[in-house]
């Protein structure tokens, strides 16, 4: 796999595994109530399969990081990852319902500019 | 609380550990002296957040110089000391974040974060050599820019 592939795949991942990381904790509040012991709330964490795949999204996307900017200018990797607020935006109004307001489109578009100055550099 | 805060998840879970810390006083005190202010919270996490990138980066660069082949070599520099640690210090970085998240709004902290782009570009410039040329430095100010808009009061104050 292409080193830049490797860099988007892991920014791609990261913004998946923040989308599962709140469903699983927003399932996992509605799961334990109003019992908020650490052992609840441990015990409930292991039990949300949503809390194991952004494990699972996070670990790949690190190791997508490594092998990617072996062979890339940090300078170059680094600033791609505010692509990452791009596509959380995205994917929270899609599966979220959440309000994204004019401000915060605004803001997506002119980080995605940043982010093709970048990826062209 | 607004909505559209996705780390709002997790500050929920730093909630608890502080709530029941009241059991032990003392350690609750010195716990909020050191990090119960948001600008601290923030700076370590920007600190740590620049420094663990930085040094990742440094353990890969070291690597390229190795004798390894093929997979030998892809594993070999992932287990750089400094890439071990720089990823340790990055997890410690966004420790921070969250704490500085669970005391201030992230759409006032998100538009100061952007200031870790800024750093990691200019230290991987100074230390690394990377030529980094006047798109790539203007992809960062545009970054910036769209970063501070994520500000809620952006529209009003510039209006």
């Amino acid at each position: 796999m292409n080193a830049k592939l490797m860099i988007w795949a892991s920014v791609a991942l990261s913004a998946l595994a923040q989308i599962f990381l709140k469903h699983g904790l927003s399932n996992l509040q509605r799961a334990i109530g109003a019992n908020r012991s650490v052992l609840s709330l441990g015990l409930g964490v292991i039990r949300q399969g949503f809390v194991w795949l952004w494990g699972l999204c996070f670990v790949a996307a690190t190791g997508l990081w490594l092998l990617g900017l072996q062979k890339l200018d940090l300078s170059y990797a680094y600033p791609l990852v505010a692509a990452g607020y791009v596509l959380v935006s995205i994917l929270s109004a899609f599966f979220f319902h959440e309000r994204v307001d004019r401000n915060r489109w605004a803001a997506v578009v002119v980080i995605s500019l940043g982010v093709l100055l970048i990826a062209g550099s | 609380m607004k909505t559209h805060d996705l780390e709002i998840g997790s500050t929920a879970l730093l909630d608890s550990p502080v709530e029941s810390g009241s059991v032990q006083p003392a350690a609750n005190s010195v716990f909020r002296a050191i990090i119960g202010r948001w600008w601290v919270a923030f700076s370590a996490s920007s600190l740590f957040v620049v420094s663990g990138h930085l040094l990742i980066k440094a353990g890969l660069n070291a690597a390229t110089a190795s004798q390894y082949v093929g997979f030998a070599r892809v594993v070999h520099s992932v287990l750089q000391v400094e890439v071990i640690a720089g990823l340790l210090i990055y997890f410690l970085g966004s420790v921070c974040w969250m704490i500085a998240v669970a005391q201030r709004e992230i759409s006032f902290l998100y538009p100061l974060s952007s200031i870790n782009y800024v750093l990691v570009v200019v230290t991987s410039y100074v230390l690394f050599s990377e030529a980094v040329s006047l798109q790539r430095a203007s992809g960062v100010a545009v970054i910036v820019l769209g970063m501070a808009l994520m500000n809620r009061r952006a529209g009003t104050a510039s209006a």
